[in-house]
């Protein structure tokens, strides 16, 4: 969908057609934005940028708190239309979904068109589809024509596509690889591809071996549609180790911001079981400090980080806050309470 | 401190207070056991800051004092120890010398001072029950409380104090358990609270058929005594869930059953109950329930009951676990079951006050 939250901000209030809407925390309260219509990325507003930056950017700003009830509901209806074409659906978030439509005999881009005018008859709202022939490569595809547009790639491009794509759409890719990747001289999926396995694998361990097909356009993985999620963290590497306990704190509201909204994103909210807090030392030995039933507060993880802190006297190269998840029970057991 | 005691006696009072020993280690002084010595006693407590316990052994003191040891430990020592009588002599730096008969052990304590002190209940609201009442309320209730942690104000049981009645209610739900006792106590008294879990499983360990439990209940803590032992709880914060609203007030039916044979019945049937949809069907007919389950590719069982039964033929689908775990709990001859409907709860009920609602399962 496009810029999912903000387009129905937009829908339900007229008023702010054609003005730059984000939708997210407010900036008294340290908010960060979950997301932004694209006349708020014309000032170069993003999503999970902190909401008073956002507005030192585009003062005209409109931020609207978050309303993940009619979200989810926005978001059911889409995936009723969804499963209309195949069982098939593997959902990322409220907004986004794997669909595997190999079994369909037609030209698949008609059937993406059909798609995504149904979801606009149903909702007023305009999605962006990417057709291809795995994951990795829709997902890319999806971003080409966006917003209300699509894009296919059939199997004899994906060589062509591939070559010239920049290294940070592989997924995986972040801001610190990039970085590595440019000392090396790597800007494309094509430079990467003349570096052997073994190289890859030197560089980034398991995750290179990953690396080398994915660079070719190649993504094995399928479309899972019970996939349930069982965790979900957020985490950061310093480029220079954290050396006090205040420094490590100091991370926790802005690791905890993020996480809350990819929580909200996944609709999972209500099933957290468990929040943690996991820290890399200086020495690259891991910890974890996890507790049941705490309030998904910021307050519970910088208790979490204390503990964890205290199990080692080094310095920090890595913290991730995160939360798991309780099983989703297929049950026919009706609810009394 | 200087005391010897009898195996038998220590042995007890270790076992009503070892429970509530903290299996956390960031604290080990939650892993011991407060010993104090004083005229002809000797207490023990433990806590895990949620629960705390204290009770007291006869014991012939010599010198008075107080240490803690590692509970468990301890325990399985006395446990262990081969004669009647033990010698205990601890010196000034928690070091505890036991003595019986041919054996000698000496196990290193930490000093009383770093024992966290259990909550004190100055301005508390203190009500009698008769032991066996609370007893046989919290047996017919506990079984129906949460277990799911994400649902935190239902991993206890509700104490309603209302108009001179204790009403004791646990819910995971999906079905919900509720003892009314007759308690005579001022309005001023009237407060609702829950008390979690582990506190529940102790107190019913303490519990006895004769006797009264002295209740006082403070500012987000509750304290029961009964029989020389002082069982200690925070409560559970927040608002117990409306469960009124869940429970029917009237049924379309009423099926009289004898307990122990519907029960077994369930039982069996239930082995054949899928792990997957883990539901047993009753399918009602003019003077007869049959009892149905089946597991796709497995097989299926099926026991008919003669019932009093004149209503219209209708199913409905229980998990058998929630149906017999009343049916266990309960002492009566003959139960009630009253049904509305297949997609309504179903109420079991005696003739005394007690209710279980159920929800069912959809019929797939």
């Amino acid at each position: 969908m496009d810029c999912f939250y903000a387009a129905i901000e937009v829908r339900d209030h007229p008023e702010l057609k054609g003005k730059p809407v984000a939708v997210g925390g407010s900036r008294d309260r340290r908010g960060v934005l979950t997301t932004c219509n694209y006349e708020a990325r014309s000032f170069g507003v993003r999503s999970a940028m902190p909401t008073f930056k956002a507005l030192q950017l585009c003062p005209s700003l409109i931020v609207m708190p978050t309303r993940f009830e009619v979200y989810r509901q926005e978001s059911a209806k889409i995936r009723e239309i969804l499963h209309r074409f195949t069982s098939l659906v593997e959902p990322l978030s409220l907004d986004e979904a794997f669909l595997d439509v190999s079994h369909h005999q037609g030209d698949r881009a008609s059937l993406a068109a059909i798609i995504r005018q149904l979801i606009f008859q149903k909702t007023a709202l305009t999605a962006s589809a990417g057709i291809a022939p795995n994951k990795m490569l829709a997902k890319i595809a999806s971003d080409w024509k966006k917003p209300n547009g699509q894009f296919e790639i059939r199997e004899a491009e994906v060589g062509s596509f591939i070559y010239p794509l920049p290294v940070n759409r592989l997924w995986g890719i972040g801001a610190k690889s990039t970085e590595k990747f440019a000392t090396l001289g790597i800007t494309t999926c094509g430079d990467l591809q003349k570096a052997t396995r073994i190289q890859l694998h030197d560089w980034f361990g398991k995750f290179g071996s990953e690396l080398y097909l994915l660079c070719r356009g190649i993504d094995r993985r399928e479309v899972t549609p019970d996939r349930e999620r069982k965790s979900l963290s957020n985490e950061r590497t310093f480029s220079s180790d954290l050396t006090s306990v205040a420094q490590c704190e100091a991370q926790i509201p802005i690791l905890f911001d993020e996480l809350v909204t990819d929580i909200h994103k996944s609709g999972l909210l209500d099933r957290v079981k468990s929040v943690f807090v996991k820290i890399r030392f200086a020495d690259f030995t891991r910890t974890t400090v996890e507790k049941s039933r705490a309030p998904l507060k910021a307050e519970s993880f910088v208790e979490l980080l204390r503990t964890g802190l205290d199990r080692k006297a080094l310095n920090v190269r890595l913290l991730g806050l995160g939360v798991r998840f309780r099983e989703e029970v297929e049950s026919n057991q009706l609810e009394l309470l | 401190m200087k005391f010897s005691v009898s195996k038998d006696k220590l042995l007890e009072g270790l076992s009503i207070v070892q429970n509530v020993v903290s299996t956390r280690t960031t604290l080990p002084i939650l892993s011991n056991v407060l010993l104090q010595a004083s005229e002809g006693e000797i207490r023990l407590t433990t806590t895990d800051l949620d629960v705390g316990v204290r009770g007291s052994v006869e014991a012939v003191v010599e010198r008075t004092g107080a240490t803690t040891l590692p509970a468990r430990r301890l325990f399985s020592i006395v446990r262990e120890l081969p004669a009647a009588e033990i010698y205990f002599d601890v010196d000034g730096r928690n070091f505890a010398s036991i003595r019986s008969g041919p054996s000698y052990f000496k196990i290193l304590g930490l000093p009383e001072e770093e024992f966290p002190p259990l909550a004190r209940f100055d301005d508390a609201r203190v009500y009698g029950i008769p032991q066996k009442e609370l007893k046989d309320g919290l047996k017919k209730t506990s079984y129906a409380i949460s277990t799911d942690e994400t649902r935190y104000v239902l991993n206890g049981i509700l104490f309603s104090f209302k108009e001179n009645k204790l009403t004791l209610v646990a819910t995971d739900g999906r079905r919900l358990a509720l003892v009314d006792l007759e308690l005579e106590f001022p309005k001023s008294q009237e407060v609702d609270i829950i008390v979690p879990t582990k506190a529940v499983v102790e107190l019913q360990r303490l519990l006895r058929e004769e006797g009264e439990v002295k209740v006082s209940i403070g500012e987000n803590q509750i304290a029961f005594e009964l029989n020389r032992t002082l069982l200690i709880s925070k409560l559970i914060e927040g608002n117990y869930p409306n469960y009124r609203q869940v429970i029917p007030s009237e049924a379309k039916e009423r099926i009289t059953l004898e307990r122990e044979t519907f029960l077994t019945a369930v039982r069996r049937v239930s082995l054949l109950a899928s792990e997957k949809s883990n539901s047993v069907k009753l399918i009602f007919t003019k003077g007869n329930i049959d009892i149905v389950a089946n597991t796709p590719d497995v097989g299926e069982a099926k026991e008919s009951l003669p019932v009093m039964y004149k209503g219209r033929d209708f199913s409905i689908a229980f998990n058998p676990e929630f149906l017999m775990a009343p049916l266990r709990n309960l002492s009566n001859d003959e139960v009630y079951l009253d049904l509305i409907d297949e997609m309504s709860p179903g109420v079991v009920k005696i003739p005394g006050p007690f209710l279980y609602v159920l929800m069912p399962m959809r019929l797939s």
